[in-house]
C-alpha cells in the first residue's frame, strides 16, 4: 500500500443554507478543496461522497455523479456512501484506499447534508432510519434516547455528574464562538444548561447537537507526488473503519461503543503510535455525554474519567488532552454526511498551524466519526509536516 | 398491574442460540431456521430514558419511557416501560407484561430482590 497525503481542504459554513441546493453545497466545498490543493480537475481519478438522507430530505439522489458533473470532473467513478453519521468518514476511507491501493493518484472525499429546510417531523423520521427499526426502533427509542440510556450507566458506574457533562457543553460552545464555520457557538452557564428543556432524560436541549446544512471536502493524493503541491502535505498515518452491533441487544456495555474501541486500537497500531502521542482529537460529540464516552473508548482519556477531565479543563484547547477545538458537533453543527469530512478539515488546519483555536505545537491529530447505534465507526490519524 | 407474561424470542434449530429477533438466520452459527420460543419475561433493568420528543411514528404518545432489560435468559431487550418513571432504578427486577409486532412492554416486578 502506498502512503497517502491530504493536499487540500474546503468547507462551507455549517448552519442554515436555505438558498443553496444540496449539490451546490458539495460543489462549493470540493471546488475550494481543489483550489487549496492546486490540483487540476483533470487529475482527479475518483470521487467519494458521504451522505445520509438526501433522498427523504431533499428529494435528490445520485449525488456523487451530480457533484462530479457540476465540478466538471472527468468521467471517473463517483460513489455515494452511507453509514448514517459516519458517512463522511467512510467516504474519506474509500478515497484513501483508492490511492493507497494504486487505483488512482488523486481522489476527492466529500460529505454533504441539507437538513434545516425539512420539517422537524420528517427530519426525526429520517434520522431514525439509522436505528434497526425492527428491534430498537419499535420501542420508540430515538438517538438522544440512546445517549440518555448511556448517560445513566456512566453516571451510575463512574459517578459522572450533571456539572461534569455541562463542562463539555460549555467548552464546545465556547470553542465554536471562535470558529467561523460553526453554527452556534455560545457562552453558557451551568444554570442555563441545567434549565434547558428536557429532551430524553437526563439529556437536555444544550446536550444535543443541532441539525445543519453544510458540506466539506478534501483532496487526497499519493505521497510520491506531494512535492508538486502548493501546501505542506498532511500525512494519513492510519484510516480505519470498523463495525459494531446494529442493535442495543448486541451492546454488552451501554456506555462503550466497541466499534470505536477496535477502530482506535487498529489505528494506533497502524500509525505506530500510542494514544498519548495524539496532540488533539476531533470526535463525534453528537451529544454531550458522547464526548466523554468516545474519549474513553479511544483510550485518549482513562476509562470513567471523561467527566473529571472535562470539568478540570484538561480537554480545553490549552489543556493537556484537547478535544474538539473546532467546537465539535455540539456547536459547529452536524450536517450528518459532512461531519466526518468536516472533522478532517479541522484537523488539517490544526496540523498546518492555522486553526482559529490552535493547539500549540500540534503534530498528530485524530478524528473519530460514529454512525447509528455505534454500527459504523471510522478513526483517522493524521500527521503534520513534522510528524 | 398487568399480568406477567413470557417473552417470545427466537431459538436456532441447530445450535440453540437465542435471539430477540427478527432475524432470518442464526447470528451464531448461520443456520437458516429460527423457531419461536418462550423464555422467562423476568429480568433486570440495565438503563432507561424518557422520550419527550417522539419521532413521527410515535407522535402523540410522548412522553414515554424506553427501557433496556437484561432478561434472565441472557438476552438484552429494548422495550417500552409502563408505570412510574420515578420508581425505576438500575438493577431493578422487571417483568414483561406485553409484546406486540413492534416492541415489548415491561413493568417493575412486584417483588424486588437485590
Amino acid at each position: 500500500m502506498r502512503d497517502v497525503v491530504i493536499a487540500g481542504i474546503g468547507s462551507t459554513v455549517f448552519g442554515k443554507h436555505p438558498d443553496s441546493d444540496i449539490q451546490t453545497l458539495a460543489i462549493r466545498a470540493a471546488s475550494a478543496a481543489l483550489a487549496d490543493a492546486g490540483v487540476a480537475r483533470s487529475e482527479v481519478g475518483a470521487l467519494y461522497l458521504g451522505n445520509f438522507v438526501s433522498g427523504p430530505l431533499t428529494g435528490q439522489e445520485v449525488l456523487a455523479g451530480l457533484v462530479a458533473d457540476g465540478l466538471g470532473l472527468p468521467q471517473i467513478p463517483c460513489t455515494k456512501v452511507e453509514g448514517a453519521c459516519a458517512s463522511g468518514g467512510i467516504a474519506f476511507r474509500h478515497a484513501y484506499l483508492a490511492i493507497a491501493s494504486g487505483v488512482c493518484d488523486v481522489a476527492i472525499a466529500a460529505g454533504v447534508e441539507k437538513m434545516t429546510a425539512a420539517g422537524t417531523a420528517s427530519m426525526t423520521a429520517a434520522l431514525n432510519c439509522a436505528l434497526d427499526n425492527r428491534s430498537d426502533g419499535g420501542s420508540g427509542l430515538t438517538f438522544p434516547g440512546l445517549f440518555g440510556l448511556a448517560w445513566r450507566v456512566h453516571e451510575q458506574r463512574y459517578g459522572t455528574s450533571r456539572e461534569q457533562v455541562s463542562a463539555v457543553v460549555k467548552k464546545n460552545k465556547a470553542n465554536g464562538l471562535r470558529n467561523p464555520l460553526a453554527q452556534m457557538g455560545a457562552s453558557l452557564t451551568n444554570e442555563q444548561i441545567a434549565l434547558s428543556a428536557l429532551i430524553c432524560d437526563p439529556l437536555r436541549l444544550f446536550d444535543c447537537c443541532p441539525a445543519s446544512d453544510g458540506a466539506a471536502a478534501v483532496v487526497l493524493v499519493a505521497a510520491d507526488r506531494a512535492r508538486s503541491l502548493k501546501r505542506p502535505p498532511i500525512r494519513v498515518l492510519a484510516s480505519v473503519q470498523t463495525r459494531g452491533s446494529a442493535r442495543i441487544a448486541g451492546h454488552l456495555d451501554l456506555c462503550c461503543f466497541d466499534a470505536t474501541v477496535s477502530a482506535a486500537r487498529l489505528a494506533y497500531t497502524k500509525a505506530g503510535i500510542d494514544p498519548s502521542d495524539v496532540d488533539f482529537v476531533e470526535l463525534h460529540d453528537c451529544f454531550s455525554i458522547a464526548e466523554i464516552i468516545d474519549a474513553e473508548d479511544l483510550g485518549y482519556i482513562p476509562r470513567g474519567e471523561g467527566g473529571i477531565f472535562a470539568a478540570a479543563g484538561r480537554t480545553a484547547v490549552g489543556g493537556d488532552r484537547p478535544i474538539n477545538p473546532s467546537g465539535g458537533l455540539l456547536s459547529k453543527g452536524h450536517p450528518v454526511g459532512a461531519t466526518g469530512i468536516g472533522q478532517i478539515f479541522e484537523a488539517v488546519l490544526q496540523l498546518r498551524d492555522q486553526h482559529p483555536n490552535q493547539v500549540a505545537g500540534a503534530r498528530i491529530g485524530l478524528t473519530h466519526n460514529l454512525g447509528g447505534t455505534g454500527v459504523a465507526c471510522t478513526v483517522n490519524i493524521l500527521g503534520g509536516p513534522d510528524a | 398491574m398487568p399480568e406477567r407474561i413470557d417473552f417470545v424470542a427466537l431459538r436456532c434449530s441447530s445450535c440453540g442460540a437465542l435471539d430477540i429477533g427478527p432475524t432470518p438466520i442464526c447470528r451464531s452459527c448461520g443456520a437458516e431456521q429460527m423457531d419461536e420460543t418462550r423464555v422467562s419475561g423476568g429480568g433486570r433493568l440495565a438503563s432507561w430514558t424518557v422520550i419527550r420528543r417522539a419521532p413521527t411514528r410515535f407522535k402523540g404518545q410522548d412522553p414515554y419511557t424506553v427501557v433496556v432489560v437484561d432478561l434472565d435468559c441472557g438476552l438484552r431487550v429494548t422495550g417500552r416501560g409502563i408505570g412510574e418513571i420515578e420508581s425505576l432504578f438500575a438493577g431493578a427486577a422487571m417483568c414483561c407484561v406485553g409484546q406486540n409486532e413492534e416492541t415489548a412492554f415491561f413493568d417493575l416486578a412486584k417483588e424486588q430482590q437485590p
